[in-house]
């Protein structure tokens, strides 16, 4: 066990390298530096300032020097430096992380959830009425495309119904005290976190859905059933643990979107998270911040993959008799 | 003369309605005579956050409204385009126009305690306006020295306008010497969390979401600001911020902050009012650029007749939803000062279009008469829907029209530094004043290879630029009026670039909001005067 | 291997269209794909033209039966040729990734060894950037044309095709049937491409035809975010456009979704439809 987690965790860093090179060359390609693009928003066009700035920025140097300089402060954990926004990238990224993972989670906690659910009603009545509304919810929600879905959502209980706030994550300027700002923050997470939700639910529902079946026709299924064990029993002790590594593998699948995930619904919602700062910095070729949004994604990657290691080596006993 | 009369009569019926007003409802006049102290006021602006609170270099509206309410400029212009103290109580010209005397206010500090003095104005000038933001304006600065402690001395190798020179101090904020000294300006960090002296403090900075001011209670202007707080609130979408509107959560929105349609429904409520005031300072539009580097749109006759081709009322009733009106110069008609009513209009008209590019040279042929690389800057969602109709129209006449939107950067890069572009439709945020800002889109000391806002088209006509040169000189404010209307004659036959429809901008606020009047740039206003009568 | 060609395609596609949903899907395809054909001949025009007044609504003049947008371009031909764009951009997009999947994952498992190692690493590299951020910096950094926006997608999803790839050589490396081909004295490349390859595919082509769907997606997502190409009617960007006006006009926004749900919708029944049908380890459940 612990040697699987030390391994893992050495993988990391080829893995971060790897994506720093990667990325880098992308930028390379990109026509114009974000120097290009302050100076020229900026009207500097004295040369010595432009000069100073270049020095400043690091782009006087060979492109080589700054990628091996780049690697080596990312593994001082100092992601660089924005002049665009004036601020550390690392700061910058963990201001913004806590909204894009309250949502994530939240999102993705739906989803396993009633994902779960859903799928184990649709193949224990399978064939009946409920699997076919049930599969076909799942087919629907898996195929819209969720800033639709979240601007359809708005239509329905923002506009039409004035339920719910059509944006941002809390209402700025009032002060509701401690539980009045969860409620508020609460009331401004169910659309962005319904949409994407209803998206992932979908998944797991088919999955649990097709996992379920697969396992109810297992031999020792048949058995226990045969031996005259209730169906409750038979699905709660055997099959349910069973059908979920598939869901466990998929979780840790899901995990390792969950810094870029939210892009388009962050951006649907106002939501400042990482998402929306990701379009920001994409848009006006603030580098430093995108190319450090990859790297910490890599990070929650690898964690990610570690953490489905691990779930299997608990869930599975013939994993962990190898 | 002629203009203090109309304003008299302006003032005049003014007062007669507001004395009907409060004779049908009483104390609606008394409400609004005497302010209200205390509230916080949620604010925002129809685009996204800044990139930083304060962006010396400028880095367009949103950090200039975002810094704007913490430091001040010497002096700000009023809604009748005059200039009024801040943080200078008097500025005075020598005869011959070659230094200025500035007196700066006494008993004003700087949000960390600090005392404002004339080395913040001398430094300021020196190490920040001349190098990084007035640059152009100051070329002729050849000095500032200090007369005593409340006063400094410019000093110019030409004579200097004095309306063009006051307009400098309008638009240029002071710095805090003690803060900056030996810092590069640009990237200090301290950006983020400025120390100025104006009505308002910089408290917090949530990215992604909001900037929260509080009240300067040692603010030089006593009794002010009336708010205790202030909030400016982002959201990414005009929609969002209609709805924050009706839900109560927002009360003021400035510069287009909701989708047009949005407009009418609130403000039929009587809950809000929406006004087009504020923005002389900052008069917004939609401009068409011909690149010379290309010989067919170098012809100025062609130049003309896509001109006429284009259905510019059209676009400003579908585009903007009829808060446009189709451009006469290339000075904008809400310019108190300098615009000129009377130059060719090119109204539509495709048939006559046609018939000019056949006398112009480029018949039909094949179904086509040319191809063009259309670029509509895609800072503003607008501008790509200004190229479809420019592209439909031009397609019209028989001219092939390649139509690319790209972003911000790209459109930045694609015409000011890459001039790959034929024709691209872009804007500019003129100020009352023309020198240098409007005239670098017109001068040949305009092109500068990778500076953006400016003369991208490689423009280059010997009489212009004496023109300007001269117009930079004249301290005879008539004679400069004279200058202005010949320039925009040139312009308008010459055609390097030209208003396509002057864009209404349009402040949005809850009833409750009071004290934006007289304001010739709303966005670069501290709010010192705004109140909540709730 | 033993059963004749001919009566094996007929068996799957017996069992295909036995699944009901995979008939529906095919059929919804069938008419996008005929959408899309027969669009220049429907709309005589370039259906980005603006043909009436703004904001009209669905089913209200037959001249534009789906109504206008809100610049006055028609809906229907903004759909018809939207059609077009999207399955152009994701069966380019979907082929891209399929065929560099491929390639790359028969040459991990086939050569083994330190290739193996470096192409699987590559792979587990890809697979860690969330795909919508690599196509939109992609896009974002070669600029906004139907080439690039097709590029990007392929070049971020090639991953999962690549892995399958990898798994069904491994499985039939070793087989007799390869083996024997090699004592014949056969070439790498030949025994990959015309004796593993026909046996490796049919998971392949389920995994492909997922891939459209989210192709679609992604295409329709980065539209939406203003990075497509503005020279062509896209499905993404007119909910784009049309999502200032959800207070008086939804439909504008309405419209453009339910296309998109509908294709994404067909894709995925064929998918399963496909996995029905040639999946051989499910086959006879």
């Amino acid at each position: 066990m612990k040697r699987l987690i030390l391994s893992r965790l050495l993988q990391i860093i080829p893995l971060v390298i790897g994506v720093i090179v990667m990325n880098f060359v992308l930028i390379q390609m990109a026509p114009g530096t974000l120097l290009d693009i302050m100076t020229s928003e900026q009207q500097i066009t004295d040369p010595a300032a432009l000069n100073r700035m270049r020095e400043l920025y690091g782009y006087d140097q060979s492109p080589i020097i700054q990628l091996l300089k780049y690697i080596y402060s990312v593994f001082t954990l100092d992601l660089g430096y924005s002049y665009r926004q004036n601020a550390p990238v690392l700061d910058i990224i963990l201001a913004q992380l806590p909204s894009t993972l309250l949502l994530m989670l939240v999102a993705i906690g739906i989803a396993v959830t009633f994902g779960m659910i859903a799928g184990v009603i649709a193949s224990v009545k399978v064939n009946t009425f409920w699997d076919v509304v049930i599969s076909l919810a799942a087919v629907f929600f898996f195929a819209a495309p969720t800033f639709w879905l979240g601007i359809m959502l708005i239509i329905v209980f923002s506009v039409w119904l004035g339920w719910l706030p059509v944006g941002g994550m809390t209402t700025i300027g009032v002060d509701y005290g401690f539980f009045g700002h969860i409620w508020d923050v609460i009331r401004h997470l169910i659309l962005p976190a319904l949409s994407l939700g209803l998206f992932y639910m979908a998944i797991y529902t088919r999955v649990m859905r097709a996992s379920m079946l697969e396992v109810f026709s297992l031999d020792f299924v048949r058995t226990a059933r045969a031996k005259g064990l209730s169906t409750t029993r038979v699905i709660f002790a055997h099959v349910y643990r069973n059908a979920l590594l598939p869901v466990v593998t998929l979780l840790g699948l899901q995990l390792a979107t969950v810094l870029g995930g939210s892009v388009v619904i962050e951006a649907v919602f106002s939501w400042p998270g990482i998402g929306s700062l990701m379009l920001d910095s994409v848009m006006s070729r603030n580098y430093p911040v995108v190319l450090g949004v990859f790297v910490l994604s890599a990070v929650v990657v690898a964690f990610a993959n570690l953490l489905v290691d691990i779930a299997y080596y608990r869930l599975d006993p013939r994993i962990r008799n190898r | 003369m002629t203009r203090l009369t109309r304003r008299f009569f302006l003032t005049t019926t003014a007062a007669v309605a507001l004395a009907a007003a409060s004779f049908t409802m009483p104390g609606l006049s008394l409400a609004q005579d005497t302010p209200k102290t205390g509230g916080t006021l949620v604010a925002t602006w129809g685009g996204f956050e800044p990139q930083a609170v304060f962006v010396p270099g400028g880095g367009g509206s949103s950090p200039l409204i975002s810094s704007t309410k913490i430091l001040e400029p010497l002096l700000r212009m009023d809604g009748n385009a005059e200039f009024v103290p801040v943080l200078a109580t008097d500025v005075t010209a020598s005869d011959d126009f070659t230094s200025y005397d500035i007196t700066i206010r006494d008993g004003v500090t700087w949000h960390d305690g600090e005392p404002f003095t004339v080395d913040d104005v001398i430094y300021t000038v020196n190490e920040y306006w001349k190098p990084m933001v007035a640059g152009a304006a100051l070329s002729n600065f050849t000095g500032i020295e200090k007369i005593d402690d409340k006063t400094v001395r410019m000093t110019f190798s030409k004579p200097t306008p004095e309306f063009f020179f006051k307009n400098v101090l309008a638009t240029s904020l002071v710095l805090p010497e003690h803060i900056y000294a030996g810092s590069e300006i640009a990237t200090n960090p301290i950006n983020n969390t400025p120390v100025g002296t104006g009505p308002f403090k910089f408290k917090e900075w949530v990215r992604g979401s909001h900037i929260e001011y509080e009240k300067n209670e040692n603010y030089w202007d006593e009794g002010k600001p009336y708010l205790d707080g202030l909030v400016m609130r982002y959201w990414r979408d005009a929609a969002s911020r209609a709805a924050a509107m009706e839900a109560g959560e927002l009360k003021l929105g400035i510069f287009n902050p909701i989708p047009a349609p949005d407009i009418d429904r609130l403000t039929e409520t009587d809950d809000f009012v929406a006004t087009s005031d504020g923005y002389l300072g900052a008069a917004w539009a939609s401009t068409i650029e011909f690149n010379s580097r290309n010989p067919i749109v170098d012809d100025p006759a062609v130049r003309k007749a896509i001109l006429t081709a284009i259905d510019r009322s059209l676009i400003a009733d579908v585009v903007y939803f009829g808060r446009a009106r189709p451009g006469v110069s290339f000075v904008s008609s809400v310019n108190p000062i300098f615009h000129n009513p009377d130059l060719p209009k090119y109204d539509y008209d495709p048939e006559k279009a046609a018939e000019m590019l056949d006398a112009a040279g480029y018949p039909m042929k094949d179904g086509k008469r040319f191809t063009v690389e259309l670029l509509a800057a895609g800072w503003f969602e607008e501008n790509g829907k200004v190229g479809q109709f420019v592209k439909q129209n031009l397609e019209d006449i028989g001219i092939e029209v390649n139509l690319k939107v790209p972003d911000r950067a790209s459109s930045i890069k694609g015409i000011y530094s890459d001039y790959d572009y034929d024709i691209a439709l872009s804007n500019h945020a003129s100020q009352v004043e023309q020198v240098p800002r409007q005239t670098n889109y017109v001068t040949t000391d305009g092109i500068v290879k990778g500076a953006a806002f400016r003369n991208a088209n490689g423009y280059s006509n010997p009489e212009m630029d004496e023109l300007v040169n001269a117009m930079a000189v004249e301290v005879d404010e008539e004679k400069r009026v004279e200058m202005a209307h010949k320039m925009q004659e040139i312009i308008a036959e010459d055609l390097p670039i030209t208003i396509l429809v002057e864009m209404e901008s349009t402040t949005v606020h809850a009833d409750e909001v009071k004290g934006l009047e007289g304001r010739a740039d709303i966005s670069a206003d501290s709010l010192s005067d705004v109140w909540l009568d709730d | 291997m033993a059963r004749s060609a001919p009566s094996q395609s007929l068996d799957h596609l017996y069992r295909f269209a036995r699944n009901k949903g995979a008939v529906l899907g095919l059929i919804i395809i069938v008419i996008v794909f005929a959408a899309a054909i027969a669009a220049p001949w429907l709309i005589d025009r370039d259906p980005l033209r603006i043909v009436y007044r703004p904001e009209i609504w669905p089913f209200t003049n037959p001249k534009y039966p789906l109504g206008t947008d809100s610049l006055g371009r028609d809906i229907l031909a903004l759909i018809l040729f939207g059609a077009r764009t999207t399955l152009m951009i994701s069966f380019a997009a979907a082929f891209t990734a399929t065929i560099l999947g491929v390639i790359i994952g028969a040459f991990a498992a086939w050569f083994g060894g330190w290739l193996d190692e470096v192409l699987t690493r590559l792979t587990e590299l890809f697979q860690t950037i969330p795909n919508i951020l690599m196509i939109m910096t992609v896009v974002a950094v070669l600029g906004q044309t139907i080439g690039n926006i097709t590029f990007a997608i392929g070049i971020t999803m090639w991953p999962p095709i690549a892995r399958l790839t990898r798994a069904e050589y491994l499985a039939l490396r070793d087989r007799e049937f390869v083996l024997a081909c090699r004592s014949m004295g056969m070439g790498n490349i030949r025994i990959m491409v015309t004796e593993i390859l026909p046996n490796a595919i049919p998971p392949v082509i389920v995994l492909g035809s997922v891939i459209i769907g989210s192709s679609i997606l992604f295409e329709s997502s980065i539209s939406f975010l203003g990075l497509g190409d503005p020279n062509v009617a896209s499905w993404g960007a007119l909910i784009g456009d049309g999502r200032t006006l959800i207070r008086r006009s939804w439909y504008i926004c309405a419209i453009p979704g339910l296309a998109i749900m509908f294709t994404v919708l067909a894709m995925n029944l064929i998918g399963d439809g496909l996995n029905d049908a040639l999946n051989p380890r499910l086959r006879d459940r």
